[in-house]
């Protein structure tokens, strides 16, 4: 999975929020870190066609993603930071197939894939509850699981623990380090991407830092904490 | 509140196709429109409460959407009989019981899936004429069924905020926050239906 970023600018509601970034990716686990409107989520929505670039070009496998949307949404999987946003039917099992037959899946399949996804995390007997409600760790799961069953080849993560306590918090961790598929995960807590495999630092639109995890953490928390 | 109602079961309703239950519930709704004459919509009425009690399940998990009822029944009762009178109050009450309990029995009883698959096979002659797109129609229905309780849930988090801050609640304090963030978050639902494929593409359109 390589994804890359050549001189991307870009905005959101009229508001600049990149500027000029420009990267090549091809790590399996990859870490963004920054203040808070610093344009992580922003680049992270670059990566699976949300959000379009105003100049350059975002290519994930070579796909671009402003002409070949559709074809990257089928590659990279999106999981929001609030699970409540992402979960759209009102019971689980019906959720996690409609990935799937948006893909075209026979109903079937569909349900097949949903029930693999859930028994993978031990989440089975979830299948038939309401999802609103699930408690917030179970909810971000069943979002994960929603992704997987449209079997991505990256998986996007935009800070996925943050409305997490601990214990849940833990659960959702352990989770993205069994993923089989890449993943690039915004984050504020640092311990979540400190052993992965690269980190980048973004600072009012730009990555000012790109570095394994221990010295872009550093860069991270003497220059912007 | 719970309106995502569908309780998993092996009973005769829940077996019976969505489709059929889906036309038997809006010819019943016709026919109840239709008729003023008391016994039959009392017999209408009773039978609906026959059916909720054939889902399986337990009374005790239907007592807010039975005080529900009960409200708008009762308001509604109230505001007829003091409009038409008395005999055209009973008849009114009688006609939402009759209407509703055999709708809560369907929805108690049937997936969210099955109904919309049920549907958008209803509506797929209008799409065949390029009229709508069912799927579409087939969606927005599961949304509501699937955000009316968060945005319940909104409201009453609304409400003990105001109150903490010593704000008297009114509908005019609560709603325009609450439409402000409701649509704030369909903003966020919409991007998140995007990103997971839909609408699908012409080849495809699920089977």
């Amino acid at each position: 999975m390589t994804i890359s970023l050549d001189t991307v600018s870009a905005s959101r509601a009229g508001r600049p929020v990149l500027h000029g970034l420009s990267a090549e990716l091809g790590e399996r686990r990859i870490g963004i870190v920054g203040p808070n409107g610093s344009g992580k989520s922003s680049l992270a929505r670059l990566l699976n066609g949300l959000l379009l670039p105003d100049a350059g070009r975002v290519r994930v496998c070579g796909l671009d993603t402003r002409t070949q949307t559709r074809a990257v949404r089928r590659r990279v999987g999106f999981v929001f930071q609030n699970p409540d946003d992402q979960i759209v039917f009102p019971v689980v099992a019906e959720d996690l197939a409609f990935g799937p037959r948006n893909l075209g899946l026979p109903k079937a399949e569909a349900a097949a894939r949903a029930e693999a996804a859930l028994a993978r995390f031990g989440l089975g007997h979830l299948a038939e509850r309401p999802s609103h409600g699930l408690s917030g760790g179970e909810k971000q799961l069943v979002a994960l699981c929603a992704v997987l069953v449209m079997e991505p080849d990256l998986v996007v993560f935009d800070e996925p623990t943050t409305l997490l306590d601990l214990r849940q918090r833990n659960r959702v961790r352990a989770a993205i380090a069994g993923l089989g598929q890449s993943a690039v995960v915004v984050s504020h807590d640092l311990g979540l991407i400190e052993d992965f495999d690269r980190v980048l630092v973004v600072d009012e639109g730009r990555i000012v830092a790109d570095d394994a995890p221990r010295p872009a953490l550093r860069w991270y928390v003497d220059r912007l904490s | 509140m719970t309106p995502s109602l569908y309780r998993p079961g092996t009973t005769r309703l829940h077996r019976a196709p969505a489709g059929l239950k889906l036309a038997a519930l809006c010819a019943a709704g016709i026919a109840l429109v239709l008729t003023g004459s008391l016994p039959v919509l009392a017999a209408a009425a009773l039978a609906g409460a026959g059916l909720v009690r054939a889902t399986g399940v337990p009374l005790r998990a239907l007592r807010g959407h039975a005080a529900g009822l009960a409200w708008v029944t009762g308001l509604v009762v109230l505001a007829t009989a003091l409009l038409d009178g008395p005999d055209q109050a009973v008849a009114a009450g009688l006609r939402i019981l009759a209407l509703v309990l055999p709708a809560l029995a369907v929805t108690l009883t049937t997936r969210a899936t099955d109904l919309l698959d049920a549907l958008e096979r209803a509506l797929s002659p209008l799409e065949r004429r390029g009229w709508i797109r069912a799927d579409r129609v087939g969606l927005a229905v599961a949304l509501v069924l699937r955000f009316v309780p968060e945005i319940a849930g909104q409201a009453a988090a609304l409400r003990e905020a105001q109150a903490a801050r010593g704000v008297r609640t009114g509908p005019v304090t609560l709603i325009v926050p609450l439409i402000v963030r409701t649509l704030v978050r369909a903003d966020a639902v919409a991007e998140a239906i995007d990103a997971r494929g839909y609408p699908p593409g012409k080849d495809e359109r699920p089977r």
